[in-house]
């Protein structure tokens, strides 16, 4: 009898694996992707009148893509995790400011070695995050006023410590190499990059741990009841997010070569967009970490790609379109995610509904 | 006597296919009160459902005052004067208490002027009639249960209500309040409203109501004056049947002692005195009504709401359980009794939902060992015959018996030293209850000691080795296995049959 069970359903499935495979939200962001950056390549490269290739297809162009993704993409990766818990952190672009200010003020006032006021940084960033995580764990205040909250601290703290005016330059070559070069073929942060995406994939996809993170999104009463340390796994991804905002803000400082209060303003709405753009559920439980690069390759080329249009060259409206478009995108990608429900849903309805006429014309 | 101002009759409900009620009868004539008794799922809940309109019965006819009705919606019962006082009131806690009565009783148009002066004087004055000293500018959130209750009175009395149902209306007052209800329920009489009153307590039913009906197993098993019978003859009523149940019997005795309570108390849950002791291989039952302090002696137990009056044992060592984590560590297990909500997550698979409390051993590195979580997930799924697609399809595609199969092994894995079982067969169907029976059963003889709380009579007397019923937060008696099960509802309700 168990047997008569198990074989129409082992047959079955392998075949819509299949299908489900090439139909789930990170394929379809994909072929997004694919197709964003083919038009672009198409419609946004040109010959100059010297006979080179400019735009959007060259090797350069590409790299600074890349390289002016990492800080959003970092940021990205840090709220995925806070995300399926079901829970927000707004404060990361603030805190990216506050923690590239005080990479500056240890760096240049305190005239620690580089190497030291990095270390300081990412621990201070941790820090930041372990605020957020006790009071939204040991208070059990909602994340989202919490870090609404830190949000407005720490980017008033930076604002204090340079009372608005100070920026920290002249950054030794050695420091700024991890921002503006290459290193083994791509952009030196990018690597930086690809570790902490690669980290946080096997924390999410392969440990105890991303268990734990899902079980409290879908359920986080069901997740006290199985014995499972809720207060101590959502610490974990706050102080988590805490410290890649630290990670992201050297490496804003090494790109610009100069630490200012308003670094990485607005960088959290940007980050969010990408998370829930890869198919991450805003209320928690689902969400991977490819598919959060996907989204934020997906807005990045965008952004750059408007760039290179001639259309929107003339216009001088790049900014402008881009924001327009994200915002289409996520929209779009947000109906598309519910659409297959919704059809579903209709479905079974219009059966029952069919079904019960004709007992009443008789 | 007049014709009744309400008859039922052969009212038939299903949920699916839990039959709620089959046929039931029932009359309530102007100034009488009418009392409802029965177990816990006996059918009240449904039967006021079906009155208040917020269920359509499947069979049967309802009458009011002579005239059939149809299509009972709660706005229609509202309309032809039926009015439900619930055990937990249902206003608007930040609104005050004259607004509260102003939404049930005005018309709901758009665009009109308020008036405040009118509102506040009808308030004043319905709570005048019930002898509330409550101020109609109030907020509901400051005011205390049982003012709440007068409040839902006061908005019965000022919709015109024939018929005025209490659930359970003295569960949360104190002996001062409920004098002042029961003197509010004769003025009621006297208007010649008809009273239809839910209650466990028997003195209460005798001292108020007219007749008594007495529901078991959605029927109707009986309508007496309150003259013609006595608190044994109630009881006799309610718990009625045999056990026809075959349940499987314990080969062993018991071994050493497992666990051993002192005084336990939880002021915050309203537990207190627990004291008993549970041995390995033995089921011990926990009896007594919906809110007698079971589950809330399970969360103790579980780490969830500490203690913080006396004592628990676990196999000689005196343990201090502040967080589920401790309770896992010291080998308690718990199957709470909301499956759905904490027993399982719905939308895991079934291998994720089993490994959910073992991490620890299952994964010591940490990292998913996938092979292994599904090869441990496939083991229970055999063990306990879950009927399911796999061990990757989720837990919202089973039934709710093998869901609680899973929820069961995911405690299971954890190698429990003490079992804590809830409601295990709650809203499980009679073949999967029998399966569950086994299994707990076979529990015991490998050498666990369970703690089964059910409100299942039968099942609690058929499958318990000794039997602790608990009322008002407390444990009242300990009787052994099999005990009459009129002493067990006698203890229940803290008579003394």
């Amino acid at each position: 009898m168990s047997t008569a069970a198990h074989a129409p359903a082992s047959s079955n499935p392998s075949r819509r694996d299949w299908r489900a495979f090439f139909t789930r939200h990170e394929m379809l962001l994909l072929y997004v992707l694919i197709a964003e950056w083919l038009f672009f390549y198409f419609a946004g490269t040109s010959t100059n009148r010297r006979g080179v290739i400019v735009g959007f297809g060259t090797w350069d162009r590409q790299f600074d893509i890349l390289r002016h993704s990492c800080e959003i993409g970092l940021l990205a990766l840090a709220l995925t995790p806070v995300i399926i818990t079901a829970g927000i952190d707004l404060s990361v672009g603030s805190l990216l400011g506050l923690c590239a200010i005080l990479f500056g003020k240890l760096w240049h006032d305190g005239g620690l070695a580089i190497p030291v006021a990095i270390g300081l940084t990412l621990g201070i960033g941790a820090l930041a995050g372990a605020l957020n995580a006790i009071l939204i764990t040991a208070l059990r205040l909602p994340p989202l006023i919490v870090t609404l909250g830190t949000y407005s601290l720490f980017r008033g703290l930076a604002e204090a410590i340079t009372r608005g005016s100070i920026t920290y330059t002249d950054f030794p070559e050695t420091f700024l190499f991890i921002g503006q070069e290459r290193w083994l073929g791509l952009p030196t942060q990018a690597w930086v990059f690809l570790m902490v995406a690669l980290a946080m994939g096997l924390l999410v996809h392969r440990t105890t741990f991303g268990r734990a993170f899902r079980t409290i999104g879908l359920a986080p009463e069901g997740a006290r009841y199985a014995g499972l340390p809720v207060e101590r796994r959502l610490a974990l991804v706050y102080v988590l997010a805490g410290l890649i905002a630290a990670i992201a803000a050297i490496i804003y400082t090494a790109r610009l070569g100069q630490a200012k209060a308003d670094a990485g303003t607005g960088y959290e709405l940007f980050a969010i967009t990408a998370v829930v753009l890869g198919g991450t559920s805003i209320f928690g439980g689902k969400g991977t970490i490819v598919g959060t690069l996907l989204g934020v390759a997906a807005i990045a080329v965008l952004k750059n790609g408007l760039a290179c249009l001639p259309v929107v060259m003339r216009l001088n409206a790049a900014e402008e379109m881009s924001g327009l478009l994200t915002g289409a995108l996520l929209l779009v990608a947000l109906t598309a995610s519910v659409l297959p429900k919704i059809l579903s849903n209709l479905r079974p309805r219009r059966h029952t509904a069919t079904q019960s006429t004709p007992p009443l014309s008789p | 006597m007049s014709s009744p101002l309400l008859a039922l009759r052969q009212l038939v409900k299903n949920y699916g296919g839990v039959r709620a009620l089959r046929g039931v009868d029932f009359d309530l004539h102007p100034g009488e009160v009418h009392a409802l008794l029965g177990e816990n799922g006996a059918g009240k809940s449904t039967l006021i459902k079906i009155v208040t309109g917020a269920h359509a019965p499947d069979g049967g006819t309802i009458t009011l005052a002579g005239q059939p009705v149809a299509d009972l919606t709660p706005a229609s019962a509202r309309a032809l004067g039926i009015a439900c006082i619930y055990q937990q009131p249902a206003l608007f806690p930040d609104l005050t208490v004259a607004e509260n009565l102003a939404l049930r009783l005005d018309s709901t148009t758009a665009h009109t002027r308020v008036d405040w002066t009118a509102r506040r004087n009808r308030a004043t004055s319905l709570l005048a009639r019930i002898g509330a000293a409550i101020s109609p500018d109030t907020e509901v959130s400051a005011l205390s249960m049982p003012e709440q209750q007068l409040v839902e009175i006061a908005c019965a009395l000022g919709s015109g209500a024939r018929i005025v149902i209490m659930d359970e209306p003295t569960a949360s007052l104190t002996q001062k309040e409920q004098h002042l209800l029961y003197a509010v329920v004769h003025d009621l009489r006297k208007n010649g409203v008809g009273i239809i009153y839910i209650s466990h307590r028997l003195e209460e039913i005798f001292a108020l109501a007219d007749r008594v009906t007495v529901l078991r197993d959605g029927q109707s098993v009986g309508t007496h004056a309150v003259g013609d019978i006595n608190e044994a003859g109630l009881i006799r009523l309610m718990v009625g049947r045999e056990v026809a149940q075959i349940y499987p019997a314990a080969e062993s005795a018991p071994g050493a002692t497992v666990l051993s309570l002192r005084g336990l108390g939880c002021t915050a849950s309203g537990v207190h005195d627990v004291s008993f002791d549970v041995r390995a291989g033995e089921i011990f039952g926990l009896g007594g009504l919906v809110g007698a302090g079971r589950t809330e002696l399970a969360r103790i137990l579980f780490g969830l709401t500490p203690a913080d009056s006396g004592q628990i044992t676990l196999t000689g060592e005196t343990l201090h359980l502040r967080s589920p984590q401790d309770a896992v560590a010291h080998g308690i297990a718990y199957v709470p009794e909301d499956r759905r909500r904490h027993g399982i997550v719905l939308e895991l698979p079934i291998a994720q939902n089993i490994t959910m409390a073992v991490h620890r051993r299952l994964f010591p590195t940490t990292w998913l060992r996938f092979g292994a979580e599904r090869a441990l997930a496939l083991d229970y799924i055999r063990d306990l015959a879950v009927k399911c697609a796999g061990p990757d399809a989720p837990g919202s595609s089973l039934s709710g018996g093998n869901q609680q199969k899973v929820a069961l092994s995911r405690w299971l894995a954890t190698r429990p030293k003490l079992l804590v079982l809830d409601e295990p067969t709650q809203g499980v169907d009679i073949g999967a209850k029998s399966e569950i029976h086994k299994i707990i059963r076979r529990l015991a003889e490998e050498g666990l000691a369970v703690i089964l709380i059910s409100s299942d009579l039968p099942e609690v007397i058929g499958m318990s080795d000794r039997i602790g019923v608990m009322a008002h937060g407390t444990l009242r008696a300990i009787l052994p296995g099999g005990s009459d099960p009129h002493t067990v509802m006698a203890a229940a309700l803290g008579t003394a049959a």
